[in-house]
């Protein structure tokens, strides 16, 4: 939108004087440098629209379009107006550096005018303003002071100081002839007091600013350590609250015109991660589709044009497409805000709020009679306690809403707040068990310690004079995930390749107990903690035991019948386990199926840990682990049946069987044998290379072998060569 | 590589989330299960006076409406009808005699209401008499039956029911051998945790429940419902009452710790109590056959075509012409500020609880005794104090894991509960998610002047004709109503959808009535004659703050000398309003018009 941004320009000086501090103090050109960065840092990330423009005095060269007869002289334009960017942002880094002439600071102001005033010629902007950072340590001329003020405020720009020192302490100063003890010890530049120049330059600005702004005009000076502390904290998220405007209407012959605004809600962050190839970093490397495949054994592709709707009814499924839909829903007459009638306030219960949002209801705009009417029922309902239960619609293609509209009178403006409702669908009578339990009544003494723990845990306090401080609130608090989510995104776009930084300290300490309560709850903690013992339960497998009684289920119906496996089943055991993500130890021959079955990991890295999961079974030596195997290995056999993929289970099979001696795993592979679990042959498998007969001579081995065959120690190394086959 | 090796996923985000909010607590999901038992004898075919409906086919409306509302509110939940004293015989295993199995124990769908249809009426009283027939009765094979029904579900059911719908108090004529067997059969049932209700019918003359069905039914709450009653079982009502609304389980969405210092954690799990219903989610199907299909989402290089792994791929984001890159986990690892849990920051009056801090609905917290014990009696102390007190806790919470913190109050609530001892709220603290700095948005109010108070006090006596007891279970969801009945008449084959009461729409004719003068009584105390609140304001007057507009306009201005130049050479007219009007304010040009020739015609009058 045209006219909607404003025009900022930067302008730093650069010129030596700015490199001098004191002992152990940062430079002013440092801070100076750091107030720009941080709040480039934050427009790029607000995305705004605003441009910006970067000026630097006291530059070596000279760059500016007043550059003429030795005027304007070491004054650079670095880089104008633009919407900033990361590539300002690595400039400002990488090219500005203190420099070694110095330049006078209002010829500066003189050249960021007249950048402004040539901008405002091509494009229109809401708001012109310069922002000037210097130590006011240059000799300026103040010949043309009431010039510039004078075009200043005929160009209706505003200015801003940012000063190394703070305009206040140094009025101070003055008047108690520079006492040196009194400065604060965090402002650099004041330590060496003011030099002759910097006094007269304050005055010059103050000058120019009170000029501009009679009141408060000596606001907008500020230092570099406050600037910095503000503006680390990245911008909150802001939005240009959009207008509904609606007739409240009671009945059919009274209305009210009304407008409403979101007042609150749970603001998101505007952009999307998009998913990008990992080597070339580019999103179109990256495609991602969905395709739609009936539930059989070939899973047959199906168009998307020949899928249609349905809904369960029961244990039917009622085809119903999204043009019989759209015919029989529900409709209406669209935007509505209609009272249905008037209730008790205490009838409405803050914890059956609905929706996520608030929104405030005023009267039209430039509509003073709909101001008086709404003010009336405002008041009205606020004398009674009462709320207007409402039909509310946004427009015809929202669902319609139940909510009320509470009455909220403040010192300069009046307002319905209108909240959501529940449906009856919406609700869920839960009962809890009683808390008025001989057993758990707690005594007198531990109700004490509660007591305490409360009166050192007040967040609001009354001091001296009788006023309520409020020590802690969440909603002056910048939303931590935002804020982090930007500090890790500068990060990696100024510093790639190194790892992620730690959470900033202040953001933690925004979120902890003040120290203040940590302090004095300390005591009241104790006590508690003796008072109330605590002990926690073992966890009781929780998981395990679900998987037994699934896993258990999951056998049953293996037996009659593998295919129709109940897909309830299932999904029961996933749910309760979390969904499987690897083949575990506790039922490995089921997570195995489900992870098939799943296909969230290629097949051959599946039968890879169901593999290492048989090989540390069967280090147990233990014939409880042998069956435990051997549920592995025909889950192995059959899974790979069932994909015609034989290869994998064979020439695991084959291994395994060739370790049997050395690892003394005569007794399993008796079992084995007793039940039959062969190598999956030709007549199973299309692809398989092993014939029916081998597949049946396959079980025998040698006899005569065994009494050779003295137990040994475990080799690890052969294990670790069985995997390396997969 | 086989083809299925690739990276597949599933997309539904909506069944996901379904799932995901059922992850809590599987241990209570059993099935409920009930049977129908249903009296077939020639007694229940006789009409009522008066064309009322017989027995047979009150009850069959009756297990019409439990069929159908179960289909909606818990269509896993199982259900069977059997009949008993026919004369043809059909169960299981054919061994019971005069015991007709009409629906076996399932999942009750829409064929199963077609075929109770097909049991109302005239015609459904023939097709009864046809296929089943009336004969002898043994009520003790008939419970054995149902017993055996129960016996072959493989399924775990949480709750088991047998409802009886008889009008003959002697079944048996007085057949004491019978009158025994039933009896045994009765207790055999209650044994494996049935639970048998009598939904005794009208009989003439009242129905006495101590002649035989005493014996039969499990025990009643109240003893009224013994001896004889005149009236058929008030519990037939209730179930008549239709429900369209999906029954939940109650599940906890996770179990936490409430840590209120180093070393003091309270188990704790958090239970949604309102959570905004929406439509069922459908179900794609193939248009050919209907059969449901599933879909798969496949990552793949655009360029090479193979398909990508989740370590194939970075996630990004553009910010200030620039793309910053970070691997999925990273992503993840933002988020992540602590381990899930909650923890106490502090207590707070309750007037210090905003009404408008409301961003999304609030849960409720319930101690978890069998996870940390001494968790519960720790929880009943903080309660009862922070209630008598009147403060709540501020917590800092986290749900999940990898999900960023949040603000909460903790609201005490007490167990309330009514004259019959139920529980109308349960004791635990709600939670109410509180705003961060940027959920608050900044608006700019208007300004006008307070309504005076003879205004206030008109509005008043509206207000106090249009009281009405809110109660939040009072309104129904027109979109998922109509929804269900849509359904209802798709699955069902029925003509047109029943129709469905809009409860949130205001009866405005009620409202006009009750009113009445009133109305007009303040509309001349607040708006002028001729004021229509219906069309677009009339003329803009400027309040005397409303200046708030004008002042972002941009100004743009002319020199004197141009604007003479323009005078001379008549060409004012070029130049647009809002110039125009700096103009004359510039040149203190007093115009009442805001029409361009008006202020042309003011400056050539000033400068020309």
């Amino acid at each position: 939108m045209a006219g909607t941004k404003s025009a900022l320009v930067l302008c730093m000086d650069v010129g030596f004087s700015m490199s001098n501090s004191g002992p152990g103090e940062e430079p002013p050109f440092e801070l100076a440098k750091k107030v720009i960065q941080k709040f480039v840092q934050r427009q790029v990330f607000a995305e705004t629209k605003d441009e910006l423009a970067l000026v630097l005095f006291g530059t070596d060269a000279t760059k500016n379009p007043l550059d003429k007869d030795d005027q304007y002289q070491n004054i650079t334009v670095h880089r104008s107006l633009k919407v900033p960017d990361f590539e300002l942002l690595v400039e400002i880094e990488n090219q500005i550096q203190p420099e070694n002439q110095q330049a006078d600071w209002l010829d500066a102001l003189v050249v960021c005018m007249d950048l402004l005033q040539t901008a405002t010629k091509v494009k229109k902007y809401d708001r012109l303003n310069i922002v000037l950072l210097t130590d006011l340590n240059t000799q300026a001329s103040s010949d043309n002071l009431d010039v510039i003020i004078e075009n200043l405020k005929q160009a209706d720009i505003t200015l801003q100081f940012f000063l190394p020192f703070p305009l206040e302490e140094e009025e101070e100063e003055e008047e108690g002839q520079g006492d040196g003890d009194r400065r604060g010890p965090g402002h650099p530049g004041t330590g060496k007091g003011l030099s002759r120049e910097q006094k007269s330059g304050l005055e010059m600005v103050r000058h120019v600013m009170l000029s501009l702004d009679e009141e408060d005009g000596l606001d907008e000076v500020y230092s570099f350590r406050d600037a910095i502390e503000q503006l680390c904290m990245f911008k909150r998220i802001e939005r240009r609250p959009m207008a509904w405007p609606c007739q409240l209407t009671i009945g059919s012959a009274l209305s009210i015109r009304i407008v409403g605004y979101k007042a609150v809600t749970e603001e998101k962050l505007k952009k999307m991660w998009i998913t990008v190839d990992a080597q070339s970093n580019k999103r179109d490397d990256v495609k991602r589709e969905t395709v739609y495949c009936l539930d059989d054994d070939n899973e047959t592709e199906v168009q998307k044009d020949d899928i249609i709707q349905g809904f369960r009814y029961g244990s039917d499924i009622v085809p119903f497409s999204k043009v019989d839909q759209d015919q029989m829903k529900y409709k209406h007459d669209g935007k509505c805000f209609a009272v249905l009638g008037f209730a008790k306030q205490s009838m409405v219960q803050r914890h059956q709020f609905m929706g996520n949002q608030v929104v405030k209801m005023f009267a039209a705009k430039n509509d003073e009679h709909a101001g008086v009417a709404l003010s009336a029922l405002i008041r009205a309902l606020d004398e009674l306690q009462m709320v207007a239960v409402v039909r509310y619609a946004y427009d015809r293609r929202s669902n319609p809403q139940v909510g009320a509209a509470f009455p909220c009178i403040k010192q300069d403006y009046e307002c319905l707040m209108y909240v959501q409702l529940p449906f009856m669908e919406d609700l869920r009578h839960f009962t809890f068990p009683s808390l008025e339990n001989k057993k758990l009544t707690p005594s007198d003494a531990q109700l004490s310690a509660v007591d305490a723990l409360i009166d050192s845990m007040m967040l609001v306090k009354e001091d001296e004079n009788g006023e309520q401080k409020d020590l802690f609130k969440p909603h002056n608090i910048p939303n931590p995930a935002f804020q982090r989510h930007f500090q890790c995104l500068h990060h990696r776009a100024v510093s790639p390749g190194t790892p992620l930084p730690a959470m900033e300290p202040w953001l933690q300490a925004a979120l902890d107990r003040p120290e203040v309560i940590g302090e004095r709850c300390r005591a009241p903690l104790e006590e508690m903690k003796r008072k109330f013992p605590l002990t926690e339960v073992e966890k009781k497998k929780k998981l395990k035991t679900s998987a037994q009684i699934f896993g258990k289920d999951a056998e049953e119906s293996d037996a009659k019948n593998v295919k129709d496996e109940a897909e309830e089943e299932y999904n029961l055991a996933d749910i309760a386990e979390g969904s499987v993500t690897s083949v575990g130890s506790v039922d490995p021959a089921r997570d195995f199926r489900a992870l098939i079955k799943q296909k969230s990991l290629p097949f051959g890295e599946v039968c890879q840990q169901l593999t290492r999961r048989i090989e540390q079974l069967l280090s147990n030596k233990d014939t409880l682990y042998y069956m435990k195997s051997i549920t592995c290995i025909q889950a192995f056999r059959e899974q790979s049946v069932k994909l015609g993929s034989a290869d994998l289970y064979n020439s695991y099979l084959q291994s395994l069987k060739r370790s049997i001696e050395n690892r003394g795993l005569e007794v399993f592979w008796d079992l084995l044998v007793q039940d039959a679990v062969t190598l999956i042959s030709k007549d199973e498998v299309e692809g398989s290379t092993i014939s029916k007969t081998e597949a049946n001579q396959f079980l025998v081995v040698e006899e005569k072998k065994e009494e050779a065959a003295a137990p040994q120690v475990e080799d690890t190394g052969d294990v670790d060569d069985l995997l390396d086959m997969m | 590589m086989a083809e299925w090796n690739a990276f597949y996923h599933n997309e539904d985000e909506e069944e996901e989330q379904e799932e995901g909010e059922q992850s809590g607590d599987y241990r209570i999901t059993g099935r409920d299960s009930l049977v129908f038992l249903v009296d077939a004898s020639k007694e229940m075919f006789i009409k009522g006076e008066d064309g009322q409906p017989s027995n047979f086919d009150m009850t069959m409306q009756v297990v019409r409406s439990v069929y159908m509302s179960k289909i909606i509110s818990s269509h896993r939940d199982l259900v069977a009808l059997v009949f008993y004293g026919t004369e043809q015989s059909k169960n299981p295993r054919n061994s019971f005699k005069h015991v007709y199995v009409y629906h076996d124990l399932d999942e009750p769908g829409a064929k199963r209401v077609q075929d109770i249809d097909s049991l109302r009426g005239e015609k459904g009283a023939q097709l009864a008499a046809e296929t089943m027939g009336s004969g002898e009765t043994s009520f003790g094979d008939a419970l054995w039956c149902c017993a055996n029904l129960y016996s072959d579900i493989k399924l775990r059911l949480s709750h088991k029911r047998l409802m009886i719908f008889t009008c003959r108090d002697e079944p048996h004529g007085g057949d004491s051998v019978k009158d025994r067997q039933a009896r045994t059969k009765a207790g055999d049932l209650k044994e494996t945790g049935v639970v048998i209700d009598l939904m005794h019918l009208m009989k003439p003359g009242g129905f006495n429940v101590s002649l035989f069905f005493c014996d039969i039914i499990s025990p009643l709450e109240d003893e009224s419902e013994l001896g004889l009653q005149v009236e058929p079982c008030e519990k037939l009502d209730d179930l008549k009452k239709r429900v369209r609304a999906k029954e939940q389980k109650k599940r906890a969405m996770a179990r936490l710790n409430l840590c209120l210092g180093e070393g003091l954690n309270v188990a704790v799990g958090i239970y949604p109590t309102a959570v905004t219903a929406r439509k069922p989610v459908a179900i794609r199907l193939y248009r050919e056959t209907n059969e449901p299909v599933r879909s798969k989402t496949r990552t793949f290089h655009t360029q090479t075509g193979s398909l990508l792994l989740p370590s194939e791929i970075k996630k990004a984001q553009v910010y200030g012409n620039k793309q910053i890159v970070m691997e999925k986990d990273e992503v993840d690892a933002i988020k992540k500020f602590d381990d899930p849990g909650l923890l106490l920051i502090g207590f707070k009056p309750m007037e210090k609880l905003k009404l408008h801090h409301h961003i999304r609905p609030a849960v409720f917290l319930y101690p978890e005794e069998d996870q940390v014990k001494g968790s519960a009696c720790l929880f009943s102390a903080l309660l009862k104090k922070c209630s008598e007190r009147n403060v709540f806790a501020l917590c800092r919470c986290i749900t999940r894991r990898n999900n960023p913190p949040r603000f909460a109050a903790l609201v005490p609530q007490l167990q309330e509960v009514d004259e019959g001892n139920a529980q109308i709220t349960p004791p635990g603290f709600n939670v109410i998610y509180l705003p961060f700095a940027d959920d608050l948005r900044t608006l700019d109010p208007p300004h006008y002047p307070a309504a005076s108070q003879v205004q206030v006090d008109k509005m008043k006596e509206i207000v106090s004709k249009l009281r009405f007891k809110y109660r939040s279970d009072s309104f129904e969801n027109p979109v998922i109503q109509q929804h269900y009945r849509n359904l209802e008449a798709l699955a069902l084959d029925m003509m047109a959808p029943e129709d469905i009461e809009d409860l949130i729409m205001p009866k405005v004719e009620q409202i006009d009535q009750r009113l009445g003068p009133l109305v007009d009584e303040f509309k001349d105390l607040v708006y002028p004659e001729n004021y229509n609140p219906e069309s677009k304001p009339a003329a803009k007057r400027k309040t005397a703050d409303s200046g708030g507009g004008a002042e972002k306009k941009p100004k743009v201005e002319v020199t004197e000398d141009e604007l003479k130049v323009h005078v001379q050479n008549g060409t004012l007219a070029k130049l647009t309003v809002p110039v125009l009007k700096e103009a004359c304010k510039q040149f203190g040009v007093r115009t009442t018009g805001t029409k361009k020739q008006e202020l042309i015609d003011a400056l050539i009058a000033k400068l020309g």
